[in-house]
């Protein structure tokens, strides 16, 4: 019994790490007021860098930066058309991810079968020897460490920090921040860069460490996930840890079921509880008045232009 | 006299091909106030907002102190010293008043000595405030009073006000005043844009008028020598008066009465409670209040855009409990709603269409009733376009594309037409200039003659000139019913508003 629960919970971190990068990234661009519906098409081209790069090199860390940086450059395409050009962003967004999958698939068509770099699992001195506990968390990916450090450094940055000040503000209302002296264009390029760092380190883990190797399919819709965990976590990156976990656990029950073949419930019904939930609690965030205030970013989407 | 402080010099804006600002030339002294007068539409915040960094103007330049500077942001205006309280405050309601002011003056106030500076610029100036609330909690004499502190923290020596008392109580106009004086003792150049006259003669040390995107004037104020009759008339470009002329008229059947009328806001947090009041006809009755307390709710109550929660509504002679109400009919009451742009029309569609919109029964034509007569539509767009001598090449224009005073003449000449029995008007002159403002004031006052007539106005001029009898609504509640004809009663609305009952 005990030996199941371990083992569910290490696959339900294991398969969350990606959308928690992802989710903190897009937390961090749309507090800054920008939608960005790019994720999937980020993280497909991160995955592709990043496997890409340690094929070429044999080296983790420049794999690992090759899948961020990659990230990084197809979010700034979003910048420019949204920030610059104040496109529509979710049109944007979408014509990202369509442009992301595409690229991927035309330029890893080499690459497919090819074994790269491989970033395993160790066990963290000390803590993996907690009974359970460490077991579960601590005999996993670096990514996995990376995202336990990531996510409250999100946070503390956010809420504790000038540039979380500025971030927020910007978001909330970027006339106010403009006013008061803020750059809100560069903000708000930043804010969309970060986020697409996020999304490209996410898809590197895709392919460097959780399913070592390159398909074109092999971020299965994670970057959709992860922006419905951006709502289901209240644009809070602490509570990405509970948005991705729960999603990782759907993951790991399927993959339990799988395994000792028994089926409660059925896999179709366990892939879609992520939606449901982050539907009904979609209900409730916005539902009540007050707590709506502190939800989502007042600004979220809207482009801004002084003389408008 | 000294140098200004600032000098434009020929500044020229266009928005596209709509000259805001054409030519203008400025001077603007330290320890002195400077009333910006104009209508809606002259310009004034346009070109105060050139000086503030805000828009690049295409023409022209600006010297502070002797010195050509050129802003390319809010944030270099303001480390020049030239700060600006705009007519939408510019303060993040979901942060506290800290947050704010540290958004905006980390590098003075930054790190742990930041409640004291903030405390004592505040108290230097007398602007209580609490650094710990949510903007969105505050009024908003504490919003602007949180402005001021911004700036004061910035060092600005230029404060530029962008109507600061459109907002206002009368009780926190005065304090706005005593602040603004103690800033001019500071030697703080102050610009004060509006266009209410006796604010201007009570507090200026000069005067410049702005008219159709120039300035028309600039002079010192000398009080004994300018009355608000010249400068309404350098204002408008015309003789203007001020005073309307109200018949009597004697006071007809009820036509609406609330009982114990109780519900939510619309937005805020106030509730209404145990509303008591009826309009008759050949009436205005006026509903007095500073945004916010619980009026918006009320209205929108009324004209059954959402749900009360209890109490009774008695309209045209029957009577229906508050669940009953929302869904009753009400062909017989017009509403003129206060967001004219959003609620009161269609921005993107025509004028004939919005003009149809409330009233689109009468346009159904066909066996089926299926089709609508575009033709009638158009022909009775038009004639009102006429009647009320609406600003617009044709009928055909877009509800977006007028000025918010023909818009308004739009909005309310639709629910004009429908001759109905109770008119309700919110805020029905709000940021709109002297004569357009006159304009809506003869409406309904002709409109009392046919219905009753529910004003639900913050402004305390409006409802002198205008009502019958005033109720004053404080926190949700309807403090006192009060008869404009009573002299001795009609200082206390200023008051009431406040919250001060004795
Ligand atoms: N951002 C803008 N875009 C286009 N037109 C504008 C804009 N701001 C103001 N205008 C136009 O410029 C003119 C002057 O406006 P404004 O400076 O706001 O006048 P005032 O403050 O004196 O009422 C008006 O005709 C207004 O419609
Ligand atoms: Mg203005």
């Amino acid at each position: 019994m005990m030996e199941d629960i371990v083992f569910i919970g290490q696959i339900a971190i294991k398969s969350s790490v990606a959308v928690l990068l992802a989710t903190i990234g897009e937390i961090i661009t749309e507090r800054g007021g920008v939608l960005n519906l790019g994720v999937e098409g980020m993280m497909i081209v991160g995955a592709l860098a990043g496997f890409a790069a340690g094929f070429a090199t044999g080296n983790p860390y420049l794999a690992i930066a090759a899948g961020a940086m990659a990230g990084g450059a197809l979010s700034l395409i979003h910048a420019f058309f949204t920030i610059k050009l104040r496109s529509n962003q979710v049109l944007c967004g979408l014509a990202l991810t369509i442009l992301g999958l595409g690229l991927a698939n035309f330029l890893g068509r080499p690459l497919i079968g090819e074994a790269g770099v491989r970033i395993r699992a160790f066990a963290v001195p000390y803590l993996s020897e907690i009974p359970y506990l460490g077991e579960i968390f601590f005999q996993q990916s670096p990514y996995a460490y990376g995202a336990y450090i990531l996510g409250p450094l999100a946070w503390y940055v956010m809420f504790k920090t000038r540039a979380g000040l500025v971030l927020r503000a910007v978001g909330e209302d970027a006339a106010a921040a403009d006013a008061a002296g803020v750059n809100v264009a560069a903000t708000r390029t930043i804010a969309i860069w970060v986020g697409g760092l996020f999304s490209g380190l996410a898809g590197s883990y895709l392919s460097l460490s959780y399913t070592p190797g390159w398909k074109e399919t092999m971020t299965g819709g994670q970057g959709w996930i992860a922006i419905a965990m951006v709502i289901f976590c209240t644009w809070n990156p602490l509570r990405a840890f509970w948005g991705a976990l729960l999603f990782g656990g759907l993951t790991a029950l399927q993959f339990f079921f799988q395994a000792t073949s028994i089926d409660i419930i059925p896999a179709y019904v366990l892939k879609m509880l992520p939606y449901l939930l982050t539907i009904g609690v979609l209900v409730l965030v916005t539902s009540s008045g007050k707590r709506r205030r502190s939800a989502s970013p007042a600004d979220l989407g809207v482009p801004f232009s002084r003389e408008s | 006299m000294t140098t200004p402080v600032i000098s434009l010099s020929g500044i020229s804006k266009y928005f596209g091909t709509l000259a805001a600002n054409r030519d203008i030339h400025l001077n603007v002294h330290g320890g002195r106030i400077h009333a910006l007068l104009g209508e809606n539409g002259a310009g004034k915040s346009t070109l105060m907002s050139v000086l503030a960094g805000r828009y690049q103007p295409d023409d022209g330049s600006i010297a502070l102190h002797g010195r050509e500077m050129r802003f390319t942001s809010p944030a270099q205006a303001l480390e020049s010293g030239i700060g600006m309280v705009y007519q939408r405050f510019m303060l993040i309601e979901s942060m506290t008043v800290t947050e704010n002011l540290l958004l905006a003056a980390q590098k003075k106030i930054g790190g742990s000595n930041c409640r004291r500076l903030i405390s004592e610029t505040a108290e230097q100036y007398g602007l209580a405030i609490d650094p710990d609330k949510y903007v969105y909690e505050l009024s908003m004499g504490e919003r602007q009073r949180v402005e001021i502190v911004k700036l004061l923290l910035l060092d600005a020596d230029v404060l530029i006000f962008d109507e600061p008392t459109a907002v206002l109580t009368p009780v926190e106009i005065d304090a706005f005043f005593t602040v603004l004086k103690k800033l001019r003792s500071a030697d703080k150049a102050i610009i004060f844009i509006t266009h209410k006259l006796e604010e201007v003669l009570e507090l200026a040390d000069d005067i410049s008028i702005m008219r159709k995107g120039r300035v028309i004037i600039s002079t010192e104020a000398d009080r004994k020598q300018i009355s608000k009759r010249q400068l309404a008339r350098l204002m408008v470009g015309r003789d203007v008066v001020l005073r309307v002329n109200k018949e009597e008229i004697p006071p007809g059947e009820t036509v609406l009465r609330l009982r114990n009328f109780s519900g939510a806001d619309v937005h805020g947090t106030t509730r209404f409670e145990n509303i008591d009041f009826e309009v008759r006809r050949g009436e205005i009755f006026a509903i007095i209040g500073v945004a916010g307390n619980g009026q918006s709710g009320l209205v929108s109550a009324i004209a059954g855009l959402t749900r009360a929660d209890s109490g009774e509504v008695s309209f045209a002679g029957s009577t229906f409990n508050a669940r009953e109400w929302a869904k009753a009919p009400k062909d017989d009451m017009a509403y003129v709603p206060e967001d004219r742009y959003h609620t009161g029309c269609v921005g993107s569609m025509s004028i004939a269409e919005n003009f149809a919109l409330t009233q689109i029964g009468k346009y159904r034509k066909g066996a089926t009733k299926l089709a609508l007569d575009w033709q009638k539509m158009s022909e009775d767009g038009t004639r009102a376009v006429e009647e009320f001598k609406i600003k617009a090449q044709s009928a055909q224009d877009t509800a977006q594309s007028l000025s918010g005073g023909n818009l308004q003449k739009v909005i309310l000449s639709r629910e004009l037409s429908r001759n109905p029995k109770l008119f309700i008007a919110e805020q029905p002159t709000q940021g709109l200039d002297i004569s357009a403002t006159e304009e809506i004031w003869q409406a309904l006052l002709k409109c009392r003659e046919r219905a009753g007539v529910l004003l639900v106005t913050g402004d305390l001029k409006e409802v002198l000139s205008l009502s019958d009898r005033i109720g004053v609504i404080f926190n949700g509640r309807l403090l006192d019913i009060i008869d404009a004809t009573d002299s001795d009663q009609i200082g206390r609305v200023g008051l009431l508003m406040a919250g001060v009952t004795s």
